[in-house]
């Protein structure tokens, strides 16, 4: 699938020359903040919102003019959308009515599927009378079941339990594989991408602004805004030292160690991941250099802590476990020691 | 206290309001003994009347809704230069006195090329019959518009989206998906657009005129025979037209799933 220059007028907001090429199989998920235009996008690919200009080509051939019910393209929503006055059986099979005519075939189908996402037991029940999870897998299969060449996911899992969500994932994981579908999956949450995602596409006012496989555009984030939304740290540095593959970069003050191949002198940017922070109150030899920070804020997240270190002009975030951070007794104004390995240090040339 | 006591005064309004309706609905039960009621309704006139009433009120109904399920569909789903033109006008019968509603028509099919039209094809809608239907039908209107269009409101757009996405036309989701969620706004439009037929009145007289026993519905039966001096006759046709109306607001809270009585 290729979204080509897509730019899209609505009455209060546009997307703009949107650019996305999603191969057969593959699972791309789409991050930005509320209001990014991420569902307006995934709706223009499925044909309810009239491009302004641009194109969208599906297996070759271009739908941008298509309606959607033309195109092929299946999509699930956050909220559901089973049809209230059918029970599961009768809404899964709605999905499959216009590609499977004869009655046996419609029913295998709709059992195999009801197998797979386990809800066999569910398929007389009305969906009022399901949990949102259980409406969730009914959802995807009455999407699945029509055979789409494209599905669309438009915050599948936003509105359940973080169990459920998991339970979900892998739901989403064994059916994808098992069907080969092509997915773009709208989501706010980076844990999606993670653990679904091929690859991810970062949006932000009606644009598209890095694009990439998962590990690429995390480890390497374009610009300032993509590294905040997706939480890594940014620093800019100059090469000290080299010496075969491990290069020594200046960045203020501090001294670090990274995998990388570029001469002295080359002014770079660093990127690391608040994960790949390790803190100690001691200083210690653990496989990498440290430096002295001082923890400037804490703020508690759940089952972490995100902790922010400072060195005069350099503020770095860190994610710790809550026991971790409970056993080293952090307090504002503590003084710790930052380590971080060479291989968790991404470098790009300025 | 203050809030225990502010509801006490709202049900105390609502009981003394029922209960002013209810002593006039009884006044005009008491008014004739039931077998004066019973003679009124053997008469020819009272019998021609009803029927008359119930055919042009199920023929207009039917027309009102039959018209109204796409339109209003139009209303609240689609954007459309002039649409908020097209509302007021369509909404227009509803806040003007029937009366004036009665004239326009009676303009309209009177005195226009599309008059002239109709009489050439041999469709006389001025006092005739039709003229009834006609009238009911633009008294009517508003209200099945404006109870179909809040139903389709209330309906997510998303269902007809998952519905297009899976392969299914607009008219085929519109069929499948979007009439069977808005059942209980059919069924009261439905309703409303048949008591409003029955009770039509102004619009009905001044199109099709009160002629005794030709274009005389329930209401005209009233007013004839108030006019006549024959009060049994048209206490009668008043008794009648309460015992549609409950049976309509009866069938609304059947259908919709409420309860008359609690």
């Amino acid at each position: 699938m290729r979204v080509e220059n897509l730019s899209v007028d609505l009455d209060s907001f546009h997307l703009r020359d949107i650019n996305l090429r999603v191969e057969k199989g593959e699972y791309v998920c789409i991050i930005g903040p509320t209001g990014a235009g991420k569902t307006v996008l995934i709706e223009t690919i499925a044909g309810f919102h009239k491009p302004s200009k641009g194109r969208i080509i599906l297996e070759g051939e271009d739908i941008t003019c298509k309606p959607p019910e033309k195109r092929g393209i299946s999509i699930v929503y956050q909220d559901y959308m089973l049809f209230p006055h059918m029970t599961v059986y009768e809404n899964i099979a709605y999905g499959a009515r216009k590609k499977i005519r004869d009655k046996k075939s419609l029913e295998e189908e709709i059992m195999r599927i009801a197998g797979i996402m386990g809800i066999k037991h569910l398929l007389d029940r009305r969906p009022e009378t399901l949990s949102g999870g259980e409406q969730q897998r009914v959802a995807i299969a009455r999407a699945i079941i029509s055979k789409p060449k494209l599905l669309l996911m438009d915050e599948p899992f936003s509105a359940l339990d973080t169990r459920t969500t998991e339970k979900l994932r892998d739901f989403v994981k064994r059916v994808a594989s098992e069907y080969g579908l092509t997915i773009i999956h709208v989501t706010h949450d980076i844990v999606d991408v993670w653990s679904l995602a091929d690859k991810v596409a970062i949006m932000n006012n009606g644009r598209i602004v890095q694009y990439g496989e998962v590990e690429e555009v995390f480890s390497r984030p374009a610009d300032n805004f993509v590294a905040d939304f997706i939480d890594v740290n940014i620093l800019d540095g100059e090469i000290v030292g080299s010496s075969r593959d491990v290069v020594l970069i200046r960045a203020g003050d501090i001294l670090l160690k990274a995998k990388a191949n570029t001469v002295i002198g080359q002014h770079v940017r660093v990127f690391i991941r608040p994960e790949d922070i390790y803190v100690t109150t001691e200083q210690k030899r653990i496989g990498s250099e440290c430096f002295r920070a001082v923890v400037e804020k804490i703020v508690e997240n759940g089952p972490y802590i995100h902790l922010y270190l400072s060195r005069n002009e350099i503020v770095l975030k860190a994610i710790l476990t809550r026991g971790y951070a409970k056993c080293l007794g952090l307090s504002p104004g503590r003084q710790v020691y930052v380590h971080i390995r060479p291989e968790n240090i991404r470098v790009a040339r300025t | 206290m203050a809030s225990l006591k502010f509801s006490t005064l709202c049900i105390i309004i609502a009981l003394i309001v029922s209960l002013i309706l209810f002593s006039a609905f009884i006044a005009l039960l008491v008014m004739i003994s039931p077998s004066d009621f019973i003679r009124s309704l053997e008469t020819k006139e009272m019998q021609y009347s009803l029927k008359l009433t119930i055919t042009t009120s199920l023929i207009s109904t039917f027309l009102a809704v039959i018209i109204g399920i796409p339109v209003a569909y139009a209303l609240a789903r689609k954007d459309f230069p002039g649409k908020n033109l097209v509302k007021t006008i369509l909404d227009l019968p509803m806040a003007m006195p029937e009366i004036v509603l009665g004239i326009t028509l009676l303009l309209l099919f009177g005195h226009t090329p599309l008059a002239q039209f109709l009489s050439m094809i041999g469709v006389k809608i001025v006092f005739s019959p039709l003229g009834i239907i006609v009238a009911q039908l633009f008294s009517a209107l508003p209200y099945t518009l404006r109870i179909l269009s809040s139903s389709y409101e209330t309906i997510n757009p998303r269902y007809e989206l998952v519905s297009r996405s899976l392969g299914y036309g607009e008219l085929e989701t519109f069929v499948k998906i979007t009439l069977p969620l808005s059942k209980a706004g059919l069924i009261a439009s439905t309703a409303v657009a048949f008591a409003r037929s029955v009770g039509a009145f102004g619009a009905v007289l001044i199109l099709a005129g009160g002629v005794y026993m030709v274009t005389e519905t329930l209401p005209i039966t009233l007013y004839l025979n108030i006019s006549y001096g024959n009060l049994s006759m048209a206490i009668s046709a008043g008794i009648l037209l309460i015992i549609v109306s409950f049976i309509t607001i009866f069938i609304i809270e059947k259908m919709g799933g409420g309860k008359l009585w609690r």
